[in-house]
């Protein structure tokens, strides 16, 4: 049994054979194909060996005055680790993709401001399980049946049909939000600060906008255990009034229990949160020149003020996912991609440096999207991990 | 398009002429539905002009059965993004396997009904299925937890 590194549920059964087994079709790629579109060194578009690009690499980032890491989220925390390190060592910027995905609600949950729970946890007590802003059955697609709705616990034997209640919140009608048939609920929202003061409202004894939520809170006050699952949808409806959410959470711990816990994104993107949190006090977007946090330390604000000159960008694609100004400043830094694939990032890039495919040739230790610290164990072991590279690089430099 | 016995009837001779042994051409169509009977069986339909075009919306309406399983369970592996909730919430598995399937992992036994296999889920042992065989029930659990339709039944 291995455990996936495809997305923040990290899942601990998958068994690879002649076919990779339980494993959803984003999972079993990165078994199946993990040998090919594999990533050369490089150094300006021409083939060396590993050593050259390492040493030219570290070059680059030795003579860099404005130096700053990006990606980080798909390997593993002892990579992350020396990420930091390198990025402190040389005074420079760090940043993933937490600044715009849900690293808000990871370091919120991290000062203890919103109450969570484990998915363990989840699977055995959880009755209302309420999706806000996500698509699980496409972003994670193994969170229903494996932690949340459909599996059997300890105190949830007779499973969903009866032992759960589901409620989708989205703007659009979702692949997930067809599944809100029998004990379910799903809520059109156009308005996210609209259905959280519906659930205050409720709680006030007041008319809801939304009538459907006064039926959720009679659920949630069945039981002792429900949870609320973020998603990106619920951050940007939100637009950073964050905190009329936490009374809405508080308001309802008055009369149940909710934890919340936030649902989609990259493997390891709350082992960063986390690392960063112990080390600074803050989760991402960090200078560690300035020694703090700020809004235009974002990865992407870094790059259309020009403010960095060396980037090294590893576990991520960014120009492939992030907006087309940024993409095309990406062209004006010297770029230095650690990646075991080829990524349209890579066939920019001034240096490119293989390293290893997370959970296939590399192990350590992940974080899944409720804390909880999965140990990797590779399938087989390779010479250049990430974490081998970083700390040749930091060497380097 | 569903598959329903009322669909087949429609396009039979409606002449319940007992050539195939049943009384009624009603119950041959429900017969050939579960697969009991062939549509060879009904000799008027491929010996008369009259019906040649009837025979030929018939053949149309039928082929998914040959795809089908023995549950008539067809299983589109296209649409499936492998994640599970049918291999979940299959009571069969639930009380065959309860600390795999029946809690959320993999299977862990030999014989499962359904498994995710290369992301997609593939159809191992229909057998075991409460819609298999002389005393079936008909269960849809699978189909109604699947949020792309990558499953669906014969009827529908």
């Amino acid at each position: 049994m291995v455990v996936c590194s495809g997305c923040s549920c990290l899942c601990p059964d998958i068994v690879v054979g002649d076919r990779i087994y339980h494993a959803c079709r984003k999972g079993s790629a990165i078994f199946r194909y993990a040998d090919e579109n594999r990533l050369k060194p490089t150094v300006d578009g021409k083939e060396v060996d590993v050593d050259t690009a390492l040493e030219k690499a570290g070059e680059m980032i030795a003579n860099s005055k404005k130096f700053a890491i990006y990606g980080l989220d798909t390997i593993p925390l002892e990579a992350q680790e020396q990420a930091i390190e390198l990025a402190e060592k040389k005074n420079g910027f760090i940043d993933d993709n937490s600044s715009f995905c849900l690293g808000d609600f990871v370091e919120m949950i991290l000062k203890n401001e919103l109450p969570s729970t484990t998915l363990d946890d989840v699977k055995d007590y959880a009755y209302v399980i309420f999706y806000w802003g996500t698509d699980p059955y496409h972003s994670l697609s193994r969170h229903l049946s494996l932690y949340t709705y459909y599996p059997r616990g300890k105190k949830r034997q007779r499973g969903y049909e009866e032992d759960r209640f589901l409620v989708i919140a989205d703007i659009r009608e979702s692949d997930t939000s067809k599944l809100a048939k029998k004990n379910a609920r799903y809520i059109k929202v156009e308005d996210d600060i609209s259905l959280v003061n519906s659930f205050i409202q409720v709680l006030d004894g007041k008319i809801p906008e939304y009538m459907d939520v006064s039926r959720v809170i009679t659920e949630m006050k069945k039981s002792d255990f429900n949870v609320i699952f973020g998603g990106l949808g619920l951050k940007y409806g939100l637009d950073g009034r964050y905190d009329v959410f936490k009374v809405m959470v508080s308001r309802l711990n008055e009369v149940t229990n909710v934890y919340f816990l936030p649902a989609g994104f990259h493997s390891n993107m709350r082992g960063f949160n986390e690392l960063m949190f112990e080390k600074t006090g803050h989760i991402n977007k960090y200078s560690f020149e300035y020694g703090e946090s700020r809004d235009e330390f974002e990865f992407k604000s870094l790059i259309r003020g020009s403010n960095v000159d060396t980037v090294l960008v590893i576990g991520s694609d960014p120009l492939n996912s992030l907006p087309f100004d940024v993409a095309l400043g990406l062209r004006k830094v010297n770029l230095i991609v650690v990646d075991p694939k080829r990524s349209l990032t890579s066939t920019i890039a001034d240096v490119t440096i293989p390293s290893a495919v997370t959970s296939v040739e590399q192990g350590g230790t992940m974080v899944r999207s409720d804390g909880a610290r999965i140990r990797i164990e590779p399938l087989k072991d390779v010479e250049w991990t990430d974490e081998r590279v970083l700390k040749r690089l930091k060497e380097l430099v | 398009m569903q598959i329903t016995p009322m669909e087949v009837y429609k396009l039979l001779p409606k002449t319940n002429c007992k050539k195939c042994g049943e009384q009624t051409c009603m119950s041959f169509a429900f017969k050939l539905i579960n697969r009991e009977k062939n549509l060879e069986d009904c000799t008027p339909i491929f010996e008369e002009k009259k019906y040649s075009s009837q025979l030929q919306d018939l053949q149309k309406l039928l082929e998914p059965l040959k795809s089908a399983t023995e549950t008539g369970l067809i299983v589109e592996e296209d649409l499936c993004s492998g994640c599970a909730n049918c291999v979940v919430v299959c009571p069969v598995h639930a009380s065959d396997d309860p600390k795999g399937m029946g809690s959320g992992f993999g299977a862990t036994i030999d014989d499962p009904i359904l498994r995710i296999e290369d992301g997609v889920v593939k159809v191992i042992n229909m057998k075991k299925c409460r819609r298999y065989g002389k005393n079936r029930i008909l269960c849809v659990a699978c189909r109604e937890n699947c949020p792309s339709s990558a499953i669906r039944f014969l009827e529908g």
